[in-house]
């Protein structure tokens, strides 16, 4: 009996399969097409829940899954044609564009129709809240659901801003292309955005038990490293970008203890910073160097990779961490930027320098709502013993914070401060 | 030792789920039957196609046949054939198939070797 075993399936396969066909269907079809597209690659990959159970899996589940999909998309054109009764050129074009492809794309050219779709669903002219949601769906293979989940919205407010990314598309005819000279800067720009974005979500959760959704970070390092590998693509900023992620996503398993609080970096077992990402990182961030601008995203991944490479807390080089903030400040004003300058200036200079220049962005509207300012506040003044103002200010936080494993934590710092003697001796 | 084979009804609709659902789903039939297969108990299985068929019968002088059913509410959609000592154990086996947690019922029909 020959009954092959459903139980060698590569992680996430499904997810990354499903992101490929698209990508490599919305070519041929069109990616005005995209709900035909999506619907066939769901057909596929149902059709493989039905079988596979019982047969087992295929010796090429990839090949398996495309074929019936492409399938499906030529029986789906087939139907629309014929109940249209119309000798549609343009379903007859695309009913023979498909039916003559080969069995399956080369890998270069799965690269090529993922990168496309990227640029599609990262377009300006789509909303930004909707292209994360729409990367996530088409290149992703991410459901409505799960997009959902990550993003604390509702799932009929994700499944209508797809809609809507998705009659733009047609509406506006945007190219299945990966543009031009002209506008390459600009649009790769928007593609960047996204992927940040996308990554800061999964890293920085901004509510909720689930603090870290890893899916979120691994699937916006995936796509970066799709973009940073593209002939087409691979620029310093793209590069410095997966540098960044990957130096971040490096600290993931130590950042939670087992009870699920968070563990600030010092804290922070530095034997279970995953080292494969590290290297990775380190070796994106060689290829950034490679030209002559010094974006935000190098300071950035400069700094994360101090930390990445420190082998204790105490010997974090604060002083090239306080220089790319010094400098990224120069670049970006952002308050945001300058609450972390404080913080490294605070490890080289003391609590009171980092005060100093955290105080400046205190009343910024930016972050009126920024939990982490008045947990900043609150941390340095704990440090030189204020503890009136640590504890004003860790209340402060504490209000703002929706993610409870932050919240632990802050309360954690309350309770300390609290408990001080009101005549704290200065203890930085 | 019995044989019995496991008819496994599916409902006509798959359910939806996003990619990472449905693999999961299909982890949880493979490490069922891998089980299964290793504990010497799988003897064989397949997959029916995805109609209920053709059902033959004899009307008057000729046979009739009727078919394909294509609007299925329920069908069978494939089988296992296990060993057991008789239908408990052969229950036990099939309770912990993951259809069952699923929404799929099971139907249980012993061999008759004899």
């Amino acid at each position: 009996m020959a009954h092959k075993q459903v139980d060698s399936l590569v992680d996430h396969l499904f997810r990354h399969k499903a992101g490929e066909m698209v990508a490599i269907l919305a070519r041929h079809v069109g990616v005005r097409h995209l709900d035909l597209v999506e619907d066939v690659v769901q057909e596929a990959l149902a059709r493989a829940m039905r079988d596979w159970p019982f047969k087992g899996i295929p010796s090429d589940p990839s090949a398996w899954l495309y074929q019936v999909a492409r399938n499906a998309a030529l029986d789906t054109i087939r139907r629309r044609a014929t109940r249209a009764r119309s000798q549609d050129d343009v379903v007859d074009l695309l009913y023979t564009r498909l039916a003559t492809e080969g069995d399956r794309p080369f890998a270069a050219e799965i690269a090529d129709d993922q990168l496309r779709m990227i640029f599609v669903a990262c377009h300006p002219a789509i909303p930004a809240p909707a292209r994360v949601a729409l990367t996530l769906k088409t290149v992703g293979g991410f459901g409505v659901g799960e997009i959902a989940r990550a993003f604390l919205v509702p799932e009929a407010t994700v499944a209508q801003r797809l809609v809507r990314a998705k009659r733009l598309i047609a509406d506006q005819a945007l190219p299945y292309a990966v543009p031009g000279p002209d506008e390459l800067a600009e649009r790769l720009n928007s593609v960047v955005d996204v992927l940040y974005l996308m990554f800061n979500e999964g890293y920085g959760a901004s509510a909720g038990e689930d603090l870290i959704r890893f899916d979120l970070c691994a699937e916006a390092v995936r796509l970066a490293e799709i973009v940073a590998t593209h002939p087409v693509t691979e620029t310093p900023e793209t590069c410095a970008l997966v540098a960044l992620m990957r130096f971040q996503g490096a600290r993931v398993p130590a950042r939670q203890n087992a009870d699920g609080e968070l563990l600030l970096l010092p804290e922070q077992d530095r034997a279970r910073w995953d080292r494969d990402w590290i290297e990775r990182g380190l070796s994106f961030l060689d290829r950034s160097a490679g030209g002559d601008v010094l974006t935000r995203l190098h300071l950035e991944a400069g700094i994360a990779a101090c930390h990445a490479v420190a082998p204790d807390y105490a010997s974090t080089d604060w002083t090239t961490i306080a220089r790319h903030y010094a400098a990224l400040v120069t670049l970006d004003a952002s308050p945001v930027l300058v609450l972390n300058q404080a913080v490294a200036v605070a490890e080289l200079d003391g609590a009171q320098a980092g005060l100093a220049i955290a105080q400046r962005v205190a009343d910024a509207p930016a972050l009126r709502d920024y939990y982490l300012l008045p947990a900043t506040l609150g941390e340095l003044h704990r440090r030189l013993g204020h503890n009136a103002e640590a504890a004003a200010a860790f209340e402060r936080a504490l209000a703002l914070s929706r993610a409870e494993p932050v919240r632990r934590f802050i309360k954690k710092r309350l309770v300390e401060v609290s408990e001080r003697e009101p005549l704290g001796v200065d203890n930085a | 030792m019995a044989q019995f084979m496991m008819l496994l009804n599916v409902s006509g609709q798959a359910p939806a789920g996003s990619p990472e659902e449905m693999q999961e789903i299909l982890k949880r039939y493979g490490d069922w039957s891998r089980k299964l297969g290793e504990s010497g108990k799988l003897v064989n299985g397949a997959k029916l196609a995805d109609d209920r068929g053709r059902l033959l019968r004899n009307e008057g002088s000729r046979v009739v046949v009727d078919g394909p059913f294509s609007e299925t509410k329920e069908m069978i959609g494939g089988f296992f054939i296990v060993e057991a000592e008789n239908y408990d154990a052969a229950a036990e086996v099939a309770k912990t198939c993951p259809h069952l947690e699923l929404g799929g019922t099971i139907e249980l029909r012993q061999v008759d070797n004899m």
